[in-house]
């Protein structure tokens, strides 16, 4: 089988931030949250499923997620959700994401309105 | 049988502590079985379904950079191996002769008041009560030793820093020796201290506690080298 194609920049900031915005609403396990990254974004961001762990953990590390065993249907999983120190880390995420994609689209229509005055 | 021995080798010899280790794979193993019934919901065969699960959580590579890459899952062995393979084990050994000098002082005013030492003929209760004292002060330096190679096998340790840490233990616990003093008035209460010297068995004594020491993870070696051969 053909390995999947990912886009590994995906692992530089984007996903605590991903990750933080779905915790802020409910909580979730693992596989949950890969399944609503992937339908909220229509899989354009590709990766790893595994690979969501580390960071969970790393933010449970930090204080910006709990976690906690629950056993559903059957199944023993660990669900995370946000702390408000995860809320306050989403803020700071959003607004630093935020101004950068402003920038960039700015970059990028402005480059469109200097080719349109050439 | 879920395919993720591997990584926890190749994370464990990275250095990333074992209950980090654990859990990841923990949810890996998990986050895999979701992925085979949903494959297997779909119609899929089981192989195709577990095939199919494996590249989508990703290769055994990206899995473990992914945990690598941050440092705080690295285990106090690999950030401070002097520590633990050399400063803790001191300590340890330091810690159980304390205890052991605790029995024997409270042996000997529990069951041998007034005498001028606890060195002497016991009976009924006070043989083991001296007896644990004994095993702990004779059998220290092993049992650090132990535990040391516990730390090391549990880390996938190369040989360097947990010999280090067996030869500065064997060393440590042959020059040790503990001494008494007698009451000073009638019925008082007697001293018990210790001292760190080297004597003419010293080296032979050090050398049978590093076989002891150093036997049980020669032997892991062994079993884990013959492990990977076969498997």
């Amino acid at each position: 089988m053909k390995p999947r194609e990912t886009n590994p920049n995906f692992m530089n900031g984007v996903p605590e931030l991903l990750i933080l915005g779905l915790l802020q609403q409910e909580e979730m396990y693992g596989y949950e949250i890969v399944q609503a990254i992937s339908s909220r974004t229509d899989a354009v961001i590709a990766f790893g499923e595994g690979v969501v762990y580390p960071v969970l953990h790393g933010l449970e590390q930090e204080g910006a997620l709990k976690s906690r065993r629950r056993t559903v249907n059957g199944r023993s999983r660990i669900y995370y959700s946000s702390t408000r120190m995860g809320t306050r880390r989403l803020t700071a995420l959003t607004d630093n994401w935020t101004k950068l994609t402003a920038a960039i689209r700015e970059m990028l229509t402005g480059g469109e309105r200097r080719e349109a005055i050439r | 049988v879920r395919p993720f021995a591997e990584l926890r080798e190749r994370l464990l010899r990275a250095g990333v502590a074992p209950r980090y280790v654990r859990r990841y794979l923990t949810e890996l193993a998990d986050h895999w079985d979701d992925l085979v019934a949903q494959k297997e919901y779909g119609g899929c065969s089981r192989a195709n379904a577990e095939a199919s699960a494996l590249i989508r959580l990703g290769k055994v590579d990206d899995l473990a950079q992914a945990m690598l890459r941050q440092r705080r899952f690295q285990s106090w062995c690999t950030r401070a191996p002097w520590a633990m393979f050399g400063v803790a084990p001191v300590f340890a050994l330091a810690g159980i002769y304390l205890v052991a000098c605790l029995i024997l002082w409270s042996g000997w005013n529990i069951f041998l008041p007034g005498t001028d030492s606890p060195f002497t003929r016991l009976h009924g209760l006070a043989i083991l009560y001296f007896g644990v004292g004994r095993l702990m002060y004779l059998g220290a330096p092993v049992f650090v030793g132990w535990g040391i190679c516990a730390l090391a096998a549990r880390q996938r340790f190369n040989l360097l820093w947990p010999t280090m840490g067996f030869v500065l233990i064997a060393l440590v616990g042959v020059t040790a020796r503990i001494h008494t003093t007698p009451p000073i008035v009638p019925n008082g209460i007697g001293h018990v201290s210790m001292n760190f010297a080297f004597q003419s068995s010293s080296l032979a004594h050090a050398t049978l506690n590093l076989l002891l020491i150093i036997l049980p993870y020669l032997i892991w070696l062994s079993y884990r080298a013959r492990r990977t051969v076969s498997g």
